[in-house]
Parts: structure tokens; sequence; C-alpha cells
């Protein structure tokens, strides 16, 4: 069963007529079935538990600062005039962006058949909800009177005896992250089935199987589920891709739509859309690369899945950089005194210094990435990643804070000051979010074990033809 | 799970191999011995085993097809009849139907609900979730999510027969073949996990039922609140008393020592016209009066009552009884017409006022009636003798109604800018005796080019409609008035008359006539700001000269553009006056020869 791996254990070097290996180090069906479970029936490491602690912590914080929002209204948030739509929108959109990878992975790179997203595609589907969580989070606060949020919902309501307004971008928007949440959640849920199987059938506890043995459906292998299955996974992989896209252009339009210079460009939707994957992407990363020391998955996700991962990373990160000129240069030819006024405080205004690290960070660290070294260097990606999420996060900070901080009226004009009730809930959506994603590792199988496995059989197959020629 | 009762009925017969290629050889081995109830449990999709094992295409697509246009065809109909029909917004003058707007959740509800068929329609035609499966009998079948592969053929099957199956699987280089049997233990679930379940469910509809029933409740209690929201507001009108402050007043008088934006009264004598100084030394408790009524502090608690607002009076008869000392009918600015002398007016003096003001619209829609106290005998043609009431400088003047609009004039400025529109309306109860306030002589606004224009603009905002545009008192509203013979009019005077000239005149009174306004003239203090005011003075003062002015104070330079422009119009007046001759001639011509 033993698998020979024709380039070694380097699998980034490119050799013309043979396919890279993506899992490696001879392994095997068992093998992997083995490394994924691992982490799960294993006891909690300690690296595991101390994280855990951390960021429940911080999401019991998040919860906390909730509350004290509720109890004391929207006041405590450094929402003032002008600026209405403080951090709670700037993380929203932050959010959801990180959240764009995961189906881009799946669905994107599933239906272009890029087989190296076999390995990372169960975290990145993960992380996607996870950061749907958190994203869902901040308008549903933000509402004011969040209690009644359900407002949004189109519900013959007795109270109201009206419906919402549906040609608002902000009402599209509701249905848009509902909407990929929801269908994230169910390709997530469908593509972990078979590996839910795998837990049930490994477990010794009785409990444990029951509980996996509910999860997952009952689930045999049985070629004719498998054929079905399959097809239903391209189906919601092809319903998946136009959707992550109409997801960021439905939040770009919430800026878009509306009249505020430097909001009211038709580039939004596709720098918005080449912004989410590249700070998904970057997410990804951050993510996978600790998990893939800690839990040993080396074999699994290779240095070339890194690789792959940079590599869109620096194309997006180009972008994005390209979409700043192009505003720029949009407010220059368009001679409106308004845009040319707010592009120009954007980057010499009050908040230079956000725009700068925004720069910094999302045009100029990427490309990095330049060079073999830093793509395949783990340590090295990681820091760059978080740059760029640094980088991704101050982007929505400066398009919400300071569009509005400088709108039509002058008189209005303010600084926006974020009270430490913003802090804690940008920190809590962390805690919140990292406190979902370690749960995950330990409770679900973090790779993809069954695709992982056919992946395997290709390569298998490949080299017995190989030895048959 | 794992214990197997011999005595039960065979289920099918298993295979396991430890290769895709071993399952791939021995499917379509039994495929080709003709075996139709087949199957092979693998860990991951393996392919080329649908044709191996000659499996259908299913009907997926179809399903995932169906809950698209589904999704469609809700989102449209939701929004259409939402928005359109059931509860139309009119929203940035989009149609009710804009379907570019709907698109965006057409497109989400699309991709919904077919993931949706796609997704539940899988599991239903797999026939998952089913927790009860022979297969998992067997112990070595946990590996199939693992490592093995194994293949199936099932008793039901037409060919089969146990030896003749095992020996056929044996044939296929398996390792384990194994008969499934029948899963006859108890397929029930503990009866714990029914019972939580049930109390759950139970408990979770409590708090609806308690919903609901609040909802249907006719008791006569609050409503319970949660969150307070905006339900108990405490907002109310103005003129109404309310608990909320101690002095019982549902408006907020101004802060004490504050000025609202806007009120600000830097100088009383551009405010009033007045020359406010020579007016103390005149007639202080008057000037005192002017004061009081142009400062923002007029509104304050400790200031009589005589310049306070009508609303606010209003609160403190309800509220706070004490203060029925005070006169209550200052309310009224009638009351306010009174000679300056009388302060606070005796009530039956303001009752009195109050009357006439009601009596005078049924004097003016009979004009015929001479009333010589009333104002309506004003409002008759200039021809009219003048009234006998008049005082004695009024007879001096000439008998026109510039001369009684001086006299009418006088005592308005004293008023609060507050009751000016009101007191314009309202005509003098009666009339002081000589005019002796000091207006101010000259405008004290600088006048250059821009003032002007910006005196004519106004001017023609609001004055020209009556004036007309040259001032002489031809405006359209007047032409209008007699053409249709109005019996009430009073025709407005002409700037140009010796009355009104800056000597006569003073720029203050003219002011204070714009604010105060003028027998049917209304004050136009609230409408027109001071400094428009004064500029439209100060335009007066020019159209004046315009009238009577000579050449000669023209420019040089602009004299020849005014004598060009004055040939011109000769010129047209002339053809005009040619063009009406012809006419006339060829009428006359056209009716002799008839």
């Amino acid at each position: 069963m033993s698998l020979a791996i024709s380039n070694g254990l380097d699998n980034t070097v490119e050799r013309p007529g043979e396919r890279a290996s993506l899992v490696l180090g001879g392994s095997t069906y068992s093998s992997v079935t083995e490394a994924v479970c691992r982490i799960a029936e294993q006891p909690p490491s300690r690296a595991w538990v101390i994280g855990f602690m951390i960021s429940a912590a911080l999401a019991s914080w998040l919860g906390i600062c909730i509350g004290w929002l509720f109890y004391q209204g929207v006041g405590v948030w450094g929402n003032r005039s002008p600026v209405f739509w403080g951090w709670p929108i700037v993380n929203f959109v932050f959010w959801v962006g990180i959240g764009h990878a995961g189906t881009l992975i799946s669905a994107i790179l599933y239906l272009f058949r890029q087989d190296w997203r076999t390995s990372i595609n169960r975290a990145a589907e993960a992380m996607t909800i996870f950061a749907v969580v958190c994203a869902a989070t901040f308008p549903g606060i933000h509402v004011g009177r969040a209690w009644l949020a359900f407002w949004l919902a189109p519900y013959p309501s007795l109270n109201l005896w009206m419906w919402p307004q549906f040609r608002s971008p902000l009402l599209w928007d509701v249905f848009a992250v509902s909407t990929y949440g929801t269908v994230s959640l169910l390709f997530w849920y469908m593509g972990m089935v078979p590996d839910l199987a795998t837990f049930r059938d490994r477990s010794k506890n009785k409990w444990r199987r029951m509980a996996y043995g509910i999860l997952s459906l009952g689930w045999t292998g049985s070629s004719r589920h498998w054929m079905r299955y399959e097809k239903a996974y391209a189906l919601l992989a092809a319903f998946a891709a136009p959707l992550v896209l109409s997801v960021h252009t439905i939040v770009s339009f919430d800026f878009a739509v509306s009249q505020v210079p430097g909001w009211h460009t038709t580039i939004f939707p596709p720098y918005f859309v080449a912004g989410a994957i590249f700070s998904g992407f970057a997410m990804v990363l951050t993510l996978m690369i600790p998990c893939r020391s800690i839990f040993s998955l080396e074999k699994l996700i290779t240095i070339r899945h890194l690789e792959n991962m940079c590599k869109v990373i620096l194309a997006t990160g180009s972008i994005v950089g390209l979409a700043y000129g192009t505003e720029f240069f949009i407010a220059w030819y368009g001679q409106v005194p308004a845009e040319q006024f707010a592009f120009t405080n954007r980057a010499f205004g009050p908040y230079w210094w956000a725009y700068w690290t925004m720069v910094t960070c999302n045009v100029i660290s990427p490309q990095l990435f330049w060079v073999k070294k830093f793509r395949t260097t783990p340590w090295i990606i990681v820091v760059i990643s978080i740059f760029v999420n640094i980088g991704m996060w101050f982007e929505r900070f400066v398009i919400v804070i300071t569009s509005l901080s400088r709108d039509y009226l002058p008189s209005a004009w303010g600084y926006f000051e974020p009270t430490w009730v913003d802090w804690s809930m940008l920190i809590g959506s962390f805690g919140l979010f990292f406190t979902l994603f370690l749960l995950f590792c330990r409770l679900m199988p973090v790779i993809n074990m069954a695709e992982v496995k056919a992946t395997l059989a290709q390569e298998i197959r490949m080299s017995h033809q190989d030895d048959h020629h | 799970m794992t214990e197997v009762k011999k005595n039960s009925r065979v289920h099918g017969i298993i295979a396991e191999y430890t290769s895709v290629d071993a399952l791939l050889k021995a499917s379509r081995r039994i495929r080709d011995a003709g075996y139709k109830k087949t199957d092979a449990f693998t860990p991951f999709p393996v392919h080329g085993i649908d044709e191996a094992l000659g499996i259908k295409p299913t009907v997926l697509p179809w399903i995932a097809l169906a809950g698209g246009l589904t999704g469609t065809c809700t989102a449209l109909a939701m929004q259409i009849w939402m928005n359109g029909f059931d509860y139309p917004y009119i929203i940035s003058g989009k149609p009710y139907i804009s379907l570019p707007a709907f698109m965006p959740v057409a497109f989400e509800l699309t991709v919904l609900f077919a993931s949706f068929g796609a997704f539940f329609g899988m599991w239903a035609l797999n026939g998952l979730p089913r927790f009860s499966n022979p297969m998992f009998t067997d112990p070595r079948f946990d590996r199939v999510t693992d490592d093995r592969f194994f293949l199936y053929i099932d008793a039901k099957d037409d060919r089969f027969d146990s030896a003749g199956v095992q020996k056929l699987l044996g044939e296929t280089g398996t390792e384990y073949i194994n008969s499934v049997y029948e899963d006859d233990t108890p397929s029930s679930m503990p009866k714990f996990i029914p019972i939580t379940l049930a109390v759950l469910m139970a408990l979770s509809i409590i708090p609806a039922l308690i919903v609901a029933k609040m909802r249907v409740t006719k008791s006569s209690a609050p409503r319970f609140h949660v969150f307070y929201d905006m339900d108990f507001s405490p907002a109310k009108d103005m003129q109404q008393t309310t608990t909320l402050f101690a002095d019982g007043r549902a408006m907020r008088p101004d802060v004490v020592g504050t000025v609202a934006r806007g009120q600000m009264s830097q100088d009383l004598d551009f405010m009033t016209g007045v020359d406010v100084e020579a007016l103390s030394r005149l007639d202080m408790p008057r000037a005192q009066r002017l004061a009081r009524a142009y400062s923002p502090s007029a509104l304050q608690d400790d200031e009589p009552a005589a310049e306070k607002p009508a609303a606010d009076e209003a609160v403190k008869e309800e509220v706070k009884p004490t203060t029925e000392e005070k006169p209550t009918t200052e309310e009224k600015p009638a009351a306010e017409e009174k000679p300056a002398a009388s302060e606070t007016p005796a009530e039956s003096k303001g009752v009195e006022a109050e009357k006439k003001d009601a009596k005078e619209p049924a004097s003016e829609s009979t004009p015929a009636e001479p009333k010589k106290e009333e104002p309506a005998a004003e409002a008759k043609p200039a021809e009219a003798a003048p009234v006998e009431a008049k005082p004695a400088e009024k007879m001096t003047e000439a008998p026109k109604p510039v001369a009684e609009e001086k006299a009418a004039a006088e005592e308005k400025p004293a008023d609060a800018e507050q009751a000016s529109e009101a007191t314009a309306v309202t005509p003098p109860v009666a009339v002081p005796a000589v005019d002796n306030t000091p207006w101010l002589k000259e405008n004290p606004l600088a006048v250059s080019a821009e003032t002007l224009a910006k005196g004519q603009e106004q001017f023609e905002i609001y004055c020209a409609v009556c004036h007309g545009a040259s001032g002489s008192g031809n405006g359209l509203v007047h032409r209008r008035a007699q053409k249709i013979l109005a019996t009430t009019w009073n025709p407005p005077s002409s700037l140009h008359d010796e009355a009104i000239s800056s000597e006569k005149y003073p720029d203050g009174k003219l002011f204070s006539t714009i604010t105060n306004g003028i027998r049917k003239m209304p004050g136009y203090g609230s409408q027109i700001k001071v400094q428009d005011r004064w500029a439209i003075v100060a335009y007066v003062r020019a159209l004046q000269q315009s009238q009577n002015a000579s050449i000669d104070l023209v420019p040089e330079d602009q004299r020849k553009q005014i004598e060009a422009r004055k040939k011109e119009v000769e010129k047209a007046l002339a053809e005009q006056a040619e063009a009406e001759k012809k006419r006339a001639e060829e009428a006359s011509k056209s009716a002799s020869t008839k």
C-alpha cells in the first residue's frame, strides 16, 4: 500500500509531465484516518487548553459587553455624529470578508478541479462559518434595539403592519449574509458527514458513538449514496461559487449605493470581493500553519498547499493595490470636488495613519511573496498573513470612518474615537472566533479524510500507470 | 450492535477488499454474473464504480433546479406583492415594481432554495438518516470508513443463492466474506431520550404560550415590557401641562443667560429703527418695554408677563394660579396696541379690544356702513374726508392714507417681534396724539451696490406685488383689486409720495413699517431678516431718487447708455402708438365701409 513519492518531500518543485504529490511521506488510507482522528481522540494538548481558555474568556467578555450594550444602549460605542457606522460595521465587513475564503476554496477550487484544496477545505469552511457568526453578531447588535432585530425578516407583523423595504442594500445584505451562512453551513456539514461516520466507527465510547452516529446520519459509504453525494456536492459548489461572489458584492452595495463621497463608486464590488478573498486566505494561513504543526499534519497540509495559498494572496493583494490606485485615479479623473476631497483626506487627512497602515500591510507586505523563500517558510507566511489581516481591518476602518467623518456637511465633521466597548467587542469577536475554531479542532474532523483518500487513490493509480509504461 | 443473531434472516453477503482495483474487478465480475441488487461500500467515492456496478444517474439536479426556480418565483412574488401592492413604498422615485432592485434578493433566494433542493434531496434519495442498518452488525464493517472496500450482494436479488454467491466472491481475491443478518436488536431509542425530548419541548412551548396569552388578554393592566423602548416617552405638545418638570410646563423656556441662534440682538436701534437712547430720555417706560420686548431674556420667568409668549402664559394659568394676578390678556397682541402709557392694561380694556377685534371682520364685509371709530373707515378711498377722531397732527397733513399710515405705525415698534404679525392685521384701537418717536434718520446699514441688490431682490419678492416694481403703488395685487372692483381694498401707497420722502418719513420709521405693517399691510418682521429689511429701506430710497432725479446725477459714462435706452424705449413707444393708430383707422375704415 505504500506509495512512492517520486520527487521526495519537496513537492513545490514543478517537474514537467509529472503531477506533484499532495499527500506525502508514504501515507496510506489508514494513516490518513489515523492522523486526522488522533487530533480528536487524544486528550487535549496543553497548548489547546491554554488557547481555549484565553479565547473562551475573551468570548465571554464579548457576551458581557453585548449585555452592557443592551442595558445601556448604543451610546456605549464611539458612534457619534457624523460617524454613525463605527467599529461595529467595520468589524462586520471585516469578518464577512474573512468568511469568503472557505467557500471560495471549497466551491471555486472544486469546480476548477484544484486537488490541493482537499486538505485545507474543511478547516477553511469551518472558519467561514465561524467568521459569519462573528460577522452576523455585529449588524444584529448595531440595529439599536437588538431584541427587535427580527424586524429585518419579512414576516406578517402584528406590531408594524408593514413589510421590509426591498430596494435597500441593507435588506439585500440581510438576505445575502443569511443565505451565505446557511449554504456554507450545509456545504460544510454535508462535506463532513462521511468523516463523522469515520469518527463514529472509530469510537470506543458508547455515548461518543451515539453522538457521532446521529451527526453522521447513518452514513455507510454505499456507492449509490456516494454517487448522489458527489452530485449534490458539485451542485452546491456550483451554487456557492456565484453566491460567494454575490455576498461581498452586496456588502459593498451598502456603501456604493449611498452617496457619501468615497463610497459612491462602481469599483466597490470587485474590489470588495478581491479584498475578501485576500483577507480570507490570510486568515486560513494564520490558522492552518499553527494547527499543522501542533497537530502534526505536515504530510497532509504540505508546503505546496501553503505556497499555492500564498500565490492567491499575492494575486488578490495586487488586485486590491490596483483598486486603491484606481480609486484615486477616478477621483481625480471624475473631477467631482467632493470625491477628490474625500480621497485626499483619506491619505493625508486626520486618518492618514490608518490609510498608510492599510497600504503598507495590504499592498506592500504581500509583494514579498514574489520570493519563493518567503512563500515556503511557514513562520514568514504567518507573519505576512497577520499583517494582511491587520491591513484588511484597517481598509474597512478607512472606508467607513474617513468617509463618514468628512461628509457633505462640514459643520458636522468630527473625529471618531473608539470607546472601551468598541475595543472589547473587536477583541472579543476574535475570542468567539477562536473558541469556535478550537472546539471544531477537538470535536470535528479538521481535514476532509474522504477527499484526501480519493486524491491518494488517484496518485496510487497514476503511479501504477507509470509502472506499467 | 455487534451481536449477530444467527437465527435471523440473511440480509445479504459482503466481501472485503483492500484496494480500489480489486473492488472494481470484483464489481465487474458480479455485474457480468447478472446480479442486480448489488452495492459497494467505500471510504471515499471510487471512480468507475457506477459503471462497474451499473448504477443509474440520479435525478438530483432536477430537484435542485426545481428548488432554484421555486426560490426565484418566491422571491419575486414576495417582493412585488409586499412592496408593490400590500404596502407600496415610494423610494427615490422608483416604480413600485422595480425589478432591478429586486434582483439581489431573488438571486439569493434562488441559490438558497436550490441548495436546499440539492442538500435535502440528496439525503432523501439516499434514504438517510437511517440509524439502524444491518450492515453495522458486522464489526469489520467499521473499517469501511477507514481503509476497506466492501462489495455487497443483497439477499433479495433474483439470482441470490448463499453458496453460489460465496463461491463467486471467493474467486475475486477477497480476504473476508460474511453473511449479514437482519438487525433484530430493538430499534427503539433508550427511554430517557424521548422523555427528555418531550419534557424539553413542553418547556419550550411555555414562553410562546405566555406571549400568546398576553396578546389576547383583556386585562386592563399595563402591558408587560421587557424593554421599554419608547412606549412610555413623556413627550408632550406645547400648551399642555406635564408632571415631568417642577414648573408644570411641557416646553422648556430658554436657559437663563443664553441666546438662541439667530436671536442675538446686538443693537437695539438696528432691531427697532428707533434711537432708543433718545427715546429713554423722552419716555423711559416705553424705552424699557421696547428693550425688554427685544431682549432674549424676555422669556424668563422673572420678567413681567407682558412680554411672555402665549404658550407660557397658558401653562401658567393652568398650573400656577398664583400668577393669575398678572394680567392674562397680554397674550392677545391686540392689547399691546394701546397707548404706551398703559403698561398693564386693565382686563376689561383687553376684553374690549378683543371684542372690537371680533367685530372688525363684520364691518369689513359691510363696507357701506360708515363706522367712524372703526378701522374699516380707513379702508375707504383717500378722497374720503379725514375722520374727526384723528389727532391734530394728522389734520395738518394731507388727508391721504399715507398720513394715517404714519399715525398707525407709531406705537408698533414697541411690540415684541413675536406679536408683530398679529398687530399688523389688527388696527389700532386708539390713536396716540403726536408721533414724537425719535426714529433713526439714517439707514444703519452701509449702503453699497450689494446692499441695494439685496434690497431690490427682497423688495421684488415681498413688496412689489402690491407696491409695484417701481414703487408707484400699482403692483399686481392692486391692479387685480381694481379690476374686480374690490370694495374693501385699501390701495397701497405710492412710495414716491412726498409723505414717504426721507425728510418726512425717516428711515427708521420705514423700517418699522416694514417690520410691523400698517393698515392692511402685514408686518414682514417674521419673514425678512433685519439686515434685509434695512436693505429694502435703502432700495426704497434709491427708487424714490430714481423717479425724481435729473440726468446730471448719473455718472458721465452711463449717461449715453441711458439715453440710448431712452431713445429705444421712445422709439418702441412711438411705433406702438403708430401701430395702434393704424389699427384704429383700419377698424374705423372697415366700420365705415360696412
